[in-house]
C-alpha cells in the first residue's frame, strides 16, 4: 500500500489549535488538570497551553517568537509524534507496542505496553511520554498515534486524522506521501520566490522521511526541530551490535560446553583416574 | 572418616543462595528484552518490571549487609580476587587439558580459590556494580536524568547481562556438570565443607596455609 503522511504548512497556520482541541477530543484525552499528572496550567507569558506534551496531550502548538532586527517574528509550528521511518521508539521498544503500519506511521499498542520508557529516552524528538510511579516503575507510554489507536480508528474507517479534519486553512493535509511530498517542494520554492531563503521542507530525508512533514519559512532550529535528527547512538550499539553478539557469545558458551562436557566425559571414561602428576 | 575442610561459612552460603535467588528472578524478568514474545504478555502493566525491582532490592541490600557485617572477610574476599601471580597463567596454560582432556599434570598449585575462580568472582563483582548503578540510574532518574544518561545506562545494563549469563552458565556447569568435578557442589550446598584430599589436589597452596590451623582445631 502506498505509504500515506500529514503535510504541515506552518506558513499556513493561524495557530487556532483546533487540531490540539481535536485530537484530545477523539482520542478521549482528559483535561492536564484532572489527570494528576501536571501542574495546573498557569500564564508565563505564552499562548502556549499546555506548556508540554503529556500523556494526555499528543499534540500541541508551540508558538516562537523571533527577533528580526527589532521586528518580532511570531512562529507556529506543531509538537507531535513525526512518525519516522527509522523510529528510534519501535527500535527499543521491547514488546512490539510500538510498531511500524502498513501506511509508514508508527502505531502503538498500549495494551502490551510494558513501562520500560525507552521510546521516552530514545525519541530524537522527545515525544512519547508516559505517567509513572517512580518506586514501583509501573508505567504505561502514550503518543500520537495518527488515528489509528485500535478502536478509534479513522484511518481504517476512510476518514483523516481528527487534526487534519479539523484545520480551519488546510496547513494540514493528509494524502500520499509522495504526493505531499512534490506539494511541500513546491510550496518551499514558492517560499524562497517571495524572499524567504531559508525556507525548507522538513521530513523529506530526516531519520529514513518522516510521515509528517513541516513546510518551513525558516530553518529547522529556529522553530526549535533538531536540524540532523539521529537514531541515538546508544540505540545502534544496543540493538545493532550488543544484543546480536550477545546471542553469538551465548551460543558459543553453550557449544563449549557441550563440546566439553562430551571430551571431558571421554577422557574420564579412557583414562579412569586423573592423569596425575 | 575422611577429614572435611570447611570451605564457605553458612553465612556466605546463605548470601550465595539468596542471591542467587534474586539473580535468577532479575535474569528471567529482565530476558523480556532479549526474547520478547516469550513475556509479553507478563511485561504486560509492568509486572515484570516490578518484580525485576523487587530482585533488584535483595541482589542489591544482601552484599551491601553482608559486607557491612562482615567487612573483614569481605575486604579478604575481594583482595583474593584482584590477588594474580605467575601461578595464574600456568593455570589459564593448564586449564585446557584439565578440563577436556583429563590431565592435571601441568597444574599449578592454587590458593583458595584457583584463577578461573577468581575470574568469576571479578565477573560477579564487575557486573554487579554495573548492574547496580547502571539500574539504580534507570529506577530513579528515569524521570529527572538527560536522556544521553538513560540512554547508556541501558546499554551497560545490557553488556553487563551479555557478560555474566554465558559466565554464569559455565559456573554452574563446573560446579555440577562437569565429569570431573563430583561433590565440590557440597562447599556451597551441604555443610559447606569439601574432602581434605580435594582440597590437597585442587587447592595446594591453600591447603599448605591452613593446615597448621586445621590440626589445632581437630
Amino acid at each position: 500500500m502506498a505509504e500515506k503522511s500529514i503535510l504541515y504548512d506552518a506558513t499556513r497556520c493561524t495557530a487556532c489549535r483546533g487540531c490540539q482541541v481535536a485530537c484530545k477530543q477523539w482520542n478521549e484525552n482528559n483535561e492536564e488538570w484532572k489527570t494528576g499528572q501536571a501542574k495546573l496550567t498557569t500564564n508565563w507569558g505564552s499562548y502556549e497551553n499546555p506548556p508540554d506534551l503529556s500523556p494526555q496531550t499528543w499534540l500541541k502548538l508551540k508558538f516562537i517568537e523571533v527577533d528580526r532586527g527589532g521586528k518580532l517574528d511570531w512562529l507556529f509550528t506543531r509538537q507531535a509524534c513525526m512518525h519516522c521511518t527509522d523510529a528510534a521508539c519501535v527500535k527499543v521498544c521491547p514488546t512490539g507496542s510500538l510498531y511500524r503500519h502498513e501506511l509508514g506511521f508508527v502505531s502503538y499498542d498500549k495494551s502490551i505496553c510494558s513501562g520500560c520508557g525507552y521510546c521516552v529516552d530514545f525519541c530524537p524528538f522527545k515525544v512519547p511520554r508516559s505517567t509513572r510511579n517512580v518506586v514501583t516503575g509501573i508505567a504505561k507510554a502514550d503518543k500520537c498515534t495518527l488515528c489509528t489507536t485500535p478502536a478509534l480508528d479513522r484511518l481504517a474507517a476512510g476518514q483523516e486524522p481528527a487534526c487534519v479534519k479539523t484545520c480551519p486553512p488546510k496547513a494540514l493535509v493528509y494524502g500520499d506521501r509522495a504526493q505531499l511530498l512534490a506539494q511541500g517542494k513546491t510550496r518551499v520554492e514558492e517560499l524562497r520566490n517571495k524572499g524567504y531563503s531559508s525556507a525548507y521542507l522538513y521530513g523529506d530525508k530526516e531519520l529514513g522521511g518522516l510521515h509528517v512533514m513541516y513546510v518551513l519559512n525558516d530553518s529547522p532550529e529556529v522553530y526549535g526541530l533538531p536540524a540532523n535528527p539521529e537514531l541515538p547512538a546508544a540505540a545502534v550499539a544496543w540493538k545493532d551490535v550488543m544484543q546480536p553478539l550477545g546471542w553469538a557469545i551465548a551460543g558459543l558458551a553453550g557449544l563449549g560446553l557441550v563440546l566439553n562436557y562430551v571430551m571431558a566425559r571421554k577422557a574420564k571414561i579412557e583414562n579412569g583416574e586423573l592423569a596425575k602428576k | 572418616m575422611v577429614r572435611m575442610i570447611e570451605r564457605y561459612r553458612s553465612r556466605t552460603r546463605f548470601l550465595h543462595w539468596t542471591n542467587l535467588c534474586a539473580f535468577m528472578l532479575l535474569l528471567l524478568t529482565g530476558m523480556v528484552l532479549f526474547v520478547p514474545p516469550l513475556w509479553g504478555v507478563a511485561a504486560q502493566g509492568s509486572w515484570t518490571r516490578l518484580f525485576h525491582r523487587v530482585g533488584a532490592v535483595v541482589f542489591i541490600a544482601g552484599p551491601l549487609i553482608f559486607a557491612v557485617v562482615n567487612w573483614r572477610a569481605t575486604l579478604e574476599s575481594v583482595k583474593e580476587a584482584f590477588n594474580w601471580g605467575p601461578d595464574d597463567i600456568g593455570w589459564l596454560k593448564a586449564a585446557p587439558r584439565y578440563y577436556f582432556l583429563n590431565d592435571e599434570r601441568a597444574m599449578p598449585p592454587q590458593e583458595h580459590m584457583n584463577t578461573g575462580q577468581k575470574m568469576w568472582w571479578l565477573i560477579v563483582l564487575f557486573t554487579g556494580v554495573v548492574f547496580g548503578v547502571s539500574g539504580g540510574l534507570m529506577w530513579i532518574g528515569k524521570t529527572t536524568l538527560p536522556s544521553g544518561v538513560l540512554q547508556w545506562s541501558v546499554f551497560a545494563h545490557d553488556v553487563a547481562y551479555i557478560v555474566v549469563l554465558p559466565m554464569f552458565f559455565v559456573h554452574i556447569y563446573l560446579s555440577v556438570l562437569h565429569p570431573l568435578m563430583t561433590g565440590v557442589w557440597r562447599s556451597m550446598l551441604a555443610d559447606g565443607k569439601v574432602p581434605a584430599e580435594y582440597v590437597k589436589s585442587h587447592h595446594a597452596r591453600w591447603y599448605a596455609r591452613i593446615s597448621g590451623k586445621q590440626a589445632e582445631s581437630e
